[in-house]
């Protein structure tokens, strides 16, 4: 089975390019091609992709942007011919970053760090009411009723429960993709909150139990359209 | 993008960097061909950007319109425009007006008719050389 793909990009030579490295690879399927980012966002936010070629300066918003506004989180591989940007590929944690314009050995590694992320994504986050998450040396059950948010650090993320912290080596990336979507939602690029366990909403941050937990603008609408508002 | 064996048969102007487009496409003359038409064909749209850029003395679109067209030459073999474009990136990103930049855009405007004159011709050759051999 191929991984679905999306390439967002405002040169037409890359495009076609990437477009043509896709195909020569066997692994993807391009499902569209988008010069802009409102147009990428508005097909993304209806139809999920495995992963998302993504360059950096187009006209209007940036990549950046769409990342931030994205409900969801593909593997993100960055196209651009600015190098200047692998700092922000690092802080927003994409998969890889292509330097335009690159050999097709060279996509083939961005492809290999996607067959690698992919897998590293398949730990044991499976069911639908508890997950299992590495910590201290061992596997620890957590029940999705007791996870009130899950907050990132770096390399590593923070599950908060009403009476215990736990850190393990993930990102909120991954997660993102892996928790049950009934229960959590990504509010913020650094939380993914149990959509069950809001106390209250205030201008641009949430609260649960005592937590002051920052909504982004981006995934704000979302958040509220959760709600059960009356 | 055929395979590893590929032959060097078509002869690029020498001011194309085949070296770096057979890294790229290896001996696909019919792809290289299609990378150049489509680039033509863009062409001049691209150009229109920088240059309304330049003349309505908005900076930042015209930066956006230069780094939009960079790769374009990387992708048809012109590495040193490319790394030109790039020079002049640098130094929009340091300008405050366009006023500043007359002298190194009225070189890059040069550069890059030129360039679009190379890439025509080439396209034209390589048209006929995979039409014959191909």
């Amino acid at each position: 089975m191929k991984w679905t793909s999306v390439i967002v990009e405002d040169l037409q030579v890359a495009a076609d390019y990437l477009a043509k490295c896709c195909e020569k690879s066997g692994l993807l399927e391009v499902k569209g091609h988008f010069t802009n980012v409102q147009e990428a966002l508005e097909y993304l936010n209806k139809n999920s992709v495995d992963v998302l070629f993504l360059d950096v300066e187009m006209p209007g918003a940036t990549g950046f942007d769409l990342l931030d506004q994205l409900a969801y989180y593909p593997q993100v591989i960055l196209t651009t011919s600015k190098s200047e940007y692998a700092y922000n590929a690092f802080e927003y944690n994409v998969t890889d970053f292509l330097k335009k314009p690159f050999t097709y050995q060279r996509f083939q590694e961005a492809l290999n760090k996607l067959t690698a992320a992919a897998g590293e994504s398949n730990i044991s986050l499976t069911a639908t009411d508890h997950i299992f998450i590495k910590c201290d040396g061992k596997l620890v059950r957590l029940n999705n009723d007791d996870i009130l948010f899950i907050e990132s650090m770096g390399d590593y993320v923070k599950f908060v429960t009403a009476d215990k912290k736990y850190i393990t080596h993930n990102t909120i990336k991954n997660l993102e993709e892996k928790v049950n979507r009934q229960c959590f939602i990504k509010v913020h690029r650094s939380y993914i909150i149990n959509i069950n366990k809001i106390d209250d909403i205030r201008e641009n941050d949430l609260y649960i139990k005592g937590n002051e937990i920052p909504v982004s603008k981006a995934h704000k609408a979302d958040v509220l359209k959760r709600l059960n508002i009356i | 993008m055929n395979g590893p064996n590929f032959s060097k048969k078509f002869i690029f102007n020498e001011k194309f960097d085949s070296e770096y487009l057979y890294s790229l496409y290896e001996d696909d003359y019919q792809y290289i061909e299609e990378i150049y038409s489509t680039t033509l064909t863009h062409f001049d749209n691209d150009m229109h950007a920088i240059e309304l850029a330049f003349s309505t003395d908005n900076l930042d679109n015209l930066k956006k319109a230069v780094h939009k067209m960079k790769p374009t030459f990387g992708f048809v073999g012109l590495p040193t425009v490319q790394h030109i474009c790039k020079e002049f990136e640098d130094i929009c990103q340091k300008a405050t007006t366009t006023n500043e930049l007359t002298a190194q855009y009225q070189q890059i405007v040069i550069t890059l008719a030129e360039s679009k004159k190379l890439i025509a011709t080439e396209y034209s050759k390589l048209k006929e050389f995979n039409s014959n051999f191909l």
